[in-house]
């Protein structure tokens, strides 16, 4: 014990005495399981400064908040440490418990005990035990020395800059200017909509899918806060949450209304047109759809040569040309609503792109789109006997699957295809019962809500279900000029190879991240594992990217269904409008300081300052003479640290997290500590 | 070797019974609770898959649904109400349609029209033949062997039988052409068919099979029908002479009691049949296609009218007892007509068999198998 008390480092001159309350978490089992809880709670209960050293089942829970409120009002407690899960998941709940109290929510610490300690040391439940004890020491060592902290409160742009035009930023853009701020809208296209233009209808109620999304249009391009840029892409970005700057690269549209009509017919120039999926032709001057917006046409400048394109209109030749223009924005946040690419099977993959019978599931839905009524006709056949496969580009395994050119696979299941797939074989079936259908399988996850009706339905209509397994996966073949055959071994019938023939096979293919590295380099957010955007916590913060202002919406995050991509969409809008809301934004106090007294400008942290604007040497009068010293800009500091590490002087701290919080903290780390033995 | 479908073998399997097969999601749940399913020989859930996906050839190769008695637990155990028993009940008109080689079966098991017509027609014929080459009418007294001497039409009963028999034999060749020849690859030593041959008497007698369902009652029933039946048969094809006469026995005379026996097992056997069809009592009489009633329906009407004949002659009746007679016979001549080779009367050939060649099977397939081990380890 003396040894400690020589170690530890007074209080500060004119700051009170530390009243310390240590509480140990149960986490209803999760630590208590392996921790000796009330050991460790006696054995940090010893320490100088702890008055009060508690444990519960769960301090998370209401009770145990307010039991925290009730020691800081009753004891006089003017620190506390909560030992329990990871900080990223209740550390704000402590400290909103403390502010209650009215205490600074920065002389709160918070311990992890759980992921750090009790679940992965449970073969050693003694070592365990120990171990909390050492954390928790450390956490006390570092308490002895907090002060009280302000956040950092900046001035906002109420004005959101949404990146996407499909219906997650349309219905953040939405949701964000019904809350009375500005959103600017940009699409790289000619026309807003999206992916969901492309359908017909859209599960699971069956509701077609141009009246949704066209009402939703309406009520975009009628609100007077919104602007929307078409053909418009994010070029340059600086700034920080509330003040960022954007640089936004749009191009002419290219026609006017008055002579759109003339020019699209003058126009010789046909494409593949993306929006069948290269099902069918369209010119260079055109309308993505009927009714499509802006229903004025736009030129597809990157399919005009020399990105010029020459036309004789009225006997008259007349050339029009894109003189891109860049537009300036200073927007308060932005909502990434980037969208998803599909995966394009491989050359081979169950005979894509080698027999014309085999398309892919966007492409057979635009095709009935485009057949209507009419008997379905395909490579000049009428189509009796139609096989689906699912999971084709998804749930990809090493070893079975060849890896991508970039060495990669797409091991994610990619969630919507089972239901679009199962939705659209209704569709055939309504519309030509006779049609047989067969829909291979490895498994069927139609997990939404109304989603498992599909499949009933699906089952009802007589489509006959295939169970192959990953390693066995089925082949489509021609034979001699036939019919392709779909080849599998089906588990449903013992394992059986069965023979299909068939005049169409639909491949239900998966989502896949797009290549926005761009947007991403400049934006600073950060990709997952599977190269989506990813948030800052899949539980907890499920829309928000780890750079404060920026969230994401919709299928630039994972694979979605409308209704996810909305609901995502609608929480990106809910953050960026508490965000903005009060034109002022709040960030938390740890950045690096500067103490210009031990400053001398040597300018080593510019140096090795990973963050633009972050912190710079700037002039200063010190003792009356201009001196050089390092400034640091809050808004852009991370609070990595980099800067005190490189400071040669030691000037540099930073705040709540100082160099001689971490110097107590390991020493009582390692130091000689009130073990279990002596606890007992 | 890979097994090509026919994607059209669920829509035409519709025409022979209208069941929800595709509602199926194979859980097996019917073959669990089957008493008669064993491990070697599984059954419904392998054949419901079949039709599923379309494996036309391994339900044609299959004795399985024969193999069935209709008890009807799986389909009420069924999660998806997806009928495997009625399924199995299709399946056995399909294969007496597939057995078939004439294409009457497929005809009249998918077309009622084609059925009651053909019925119709032959009744007509029955009678218009009696119109025209009746013997004479004696009215003072009941002679049904002047009206229709008794030599004539016991000589016609075997030409009729003789027909029949050639259809159904033909047929039962091409069933076990489809389940022994092309059922399994194993060969099947003739002295197995002999040695085996009692299991075919034996199952048509008992009907074994059929009281191990749990409910033993329907069992029962069939049994005393069958018994009716075939007492009738015998009586007629080949005891005629002393059966139909105009000469009265005493009441105790066995040629009464054995008629009479015969007579109410066929009128409860049947009367039983079409109860409980009408009332759908059992889950065998949920579902009832036009073959299900019309085989009863012409049993009874035939037993019934068998009865009148021998009460009006009793009566001393002449001209009844001709007229009855005349139709019995045109009940009865289009019933085995239709039903023997084409209908719902060849189960009583085509249950037994199944029984018989997956028995005969069985065991070439064990023989080949011990003869293969020996052979390896010799080796």
């Amino acid at each position: 014990m003396s040894e400690i008390e020589q170690n530890q480092t007074p209080p500060s001159e004119g700051q009170e005495e530390p009243r310390i309350a240590v509480y140990t978490c149960y986490c209803g089992g999760n630590i208590s399981e392996v921790v000796d809880c009330e050991k460790v709670a006696e054995a940090v209960s010893k320490l100088p400064n702890v008055v009060i050293s508690r444990t519960d089942m769960s301090m998370c829970s209401d009770a145990g908040q307010a039991l925290i409120e009730q020691d800081i009002k009753e004891h006089g407690v003017n620190r506390v440490i909560v030992g329990a899960c990871a900080p990223s998941l209740h550390e704000t709940t402590f400290r909103g418990a403390v502010t209650r109290a009215g205490l600074n929510p920065y002389l709160y610490h918070h311990v992890g005990i759980r992921e750090q300690d009790s679940w992965v040391h449970h073969n050693d439940p003694e070592g365990a035990s120990e171990k909390a004890i050492r954390l928790l020491s450390a956490g006390i060592a570092k308490s002895r020395m907090l002060e009280p902290l302000e956040s950092i409160k900046l001035d906002a742009e109420k004005h959101a800059l949404i990146i996407g035009g499909g219906v997650a930023g349309l219905r953040a853009a939405l949701d964000i200017a019904r809350r009375g701020i500005k959103a600017s809208l940009i699409e790289k296209t000619p026309f807003i909509g999206g992916r969901m233009a492309q359908l017909e209808t859209t599960f699971p109620v069956d509701e077609p899918a141009r009246e949704a999304l066209g009402g939703l249009i309406d009520r975009v391009v009628e609100h007077p806060n919104i602007t929307i840029y078409t053909q418009a892409e994010l070029v340059g970005l600086h700034g920080y949450v509330g003040d960022f700057h954007a640089t936004i690269r749009q191009d002419q549209r290219g026609v006017s209304e008055d002579i759109a009509d003339a020019a699209m017919a003058a126009c010789e120039i046909e494409v593949p047109d993306e929006f069948n999926y290269g099902l069918t032709t369209r010119k260079v001057i055109y309308r993505a759809y009927d009714g499509c917006y802006p229903s004025t046409p736009a030129v597809d400048w990157a399919n005009c040569p020399d990105g010029r394109l020459e036309l004789t209109l009225d006997g008259k030749p007349v050339v029009l040309e894109n003189r891109p223009e860049t537009i300036d924005l200073t927007v308060g946040a932005i909502v990434v609503a980037t969208g998803f690419d599909l995966y394009e099977p491989r050359e081979g993959e169950y005979g894509y792109g080698i027999l014309p019978e085999v398309i892919t599931l966007p492409q057979f839905i635009r095709l009935l789109a485009l057949n209507g009524d009419a008997p379905l006709e395909w490579n000049g056949r009428r189509v009796k006997n139609i096989a689906a496969i699912h999971c084709v580009g998804s749930r990809e395994v090493d070893g079975i699957h060849e890896p991508h050119e970039d060495g990669s696979l797409n091991e994610y299941c990619s969630r919507i295809c089972c239901s679009a797939l199962l939705h659209t074989l209704n569709v055939v079936k309504d519309r030509y019962p006779d049609i047989n259908v067969y829909d291979a399988y490895e498994d069927i996850r139609t997990y939404g809500r109304g989603h498992e009706d599909l499949y009933i339905k699906a089952s009802h209509q007589a489509v006959r279900f295939l169970r192959f397994h990953n390693e066995e996966r089925p082949t489509v073949n021609r034979e001699n000029g036939d019919q392709p055959l779909l080849t599998l071994n089906d588990y449903l019938t013992w394992g059986e190879e069965i023979e299909v023939p068939v005049d169409l096979v639909v491949l239900a293919v998966g989502v896949k991240p797009r290549a926005i590295d761009d947007i991403i380099s400049m934006l600073k957010i950060s990709k997952g594992s599977d190269s989506f955007l990813a948030e800052v916590h899949p539980k907890l913060r499920p829309v928000e990217t780890a750079v404060p202002g920026i969230v994401l919406a919709g299928t630039a995050q994972g694979p979605m269904n409308i209704q996810e991509s909305s609901a995502a969409a609608s929480a990106a809008a809910a953050k960026v409008s508490v965000l903005l809301g009060t034109g002022e934004v709040e960030l938390e106090p740890f950045v690096a300081v500067v103490n210009h007294d031990l400053c001398d400008g040597t300018g080593a942290c510019v140096e090795v300052c990973c963050y633009e604007d972050a912190i710079a040497l700037e002039t200063v009068t010190v003792n009356g003479a201009e001196v050089q010293r390092a400034v640091v800009t809050p808004a852009n500091c991370v609070g990595c640290g980099v800067c005190v590490s490189a400071c040669p002087n030691l000037a540099i701290d930073v705040q709540g997290w100082t160099l001689a919080q971490y110097e107590a903290m390991i020493d009582a780390i390692v130091g000689e500590l009130p073990t279990l033995e002596a606890a007992r | 070797m890979s097994k090509r479908v026919d994607p059209g073998l669920l829509n035409e399997l519709k025409q022979f019974g209208d069941v929800p097969i595709e509602a199926c999601f194979n859980c097996g749940n019917c073959t669990a609770v089957c008493p008669l399913s064993t491990d070697e020989t599984p059954f419904p859930r392998n054949n419901i898959r079949r039709i599923q996906v379309g494996l036309k050839e391994d339900i044609l190769h299959s004795p399985d649904p024969w193999l069935c008695y209709y008890c009807g637990d799986c389909s009420a155990t069924c999660p998806r109400e997806a009928e495997p028993a009625e399924a199995q009940m299709t399946l056995r008109r399909w294969l007496t349609a597939q057995y078939d080689w004439t294409g009457l079966g497929r005809l009249f098991y998918t077309s009622p029209a084609w059925e009651v017509i053909s019925v119709l027609i032959t009744a007509v014929l029955v009678v218009l033949a009696f119109i025209v080459f009746h013997g004479p009418m004696v009215t003072g007294q009941v002679e049904l062997n002047t009206f229709a001497p008794v030599d004539m039409i016991h000589l016609l009963d075997w030409v009729m039988a003789g027909l029949l028999s050639f259809f159904l034999l033909t047929n039962v060749a091409r069933m076990h052409h489809f389940i022994i020849r092309k059922g399994t690859d194993a060969q099947v030593p003739l002295v197995l068919y002999i040695t085996e041959a009692w299991q075919l008497a034996y199952n048509f007698v008992t009907q074994e099979r059929f009281s191990k369902c749990d409910e033993k009652r329907p069992w029962i029933n069939h049994l005393i029908l069958v018994s009716g039946y075939v007492t009738m048969l015998v009586l007629i094809l080949f005891l005629l002479p002393w059966f139909q006469t105009d000469n009265i026995y005493p009441f105790w005379h066995p040629q009464r009691w054995v008629g009479y026996y015969a007579t109410i097992a066929l009128i409860y056997g049947a009367g039983a049949a079409l109860w409980g069809r009408f009332k759908k009592i059992r889950q065998m009489h949920r579902f009832s296609h036009l073959s299900d009633w019309l085989f009863p329906i012409l049993l009874l009407i035939g037993a019934v009218t068998g009865i009148l004949v021998h009460l009006f002659r009793y009566l001393g009746l002449p001209l009844a007892t001709y007229t009855i007679y005349v139709i019995h016979l045109s009940m009865m001549v289009p019933m085995l007509v239709i039903e023997v080779p084409f209908g719902k009367w060849a189960h009583l050939a085509y249950r037994p068999l199944a029984i018989y060649f997956q028995r005969v099977k069985e065991l070439a397939v064990e023989q080949q198998a011990r003869k293969e081990r020996l052979a390896s380890s010799g080796a």
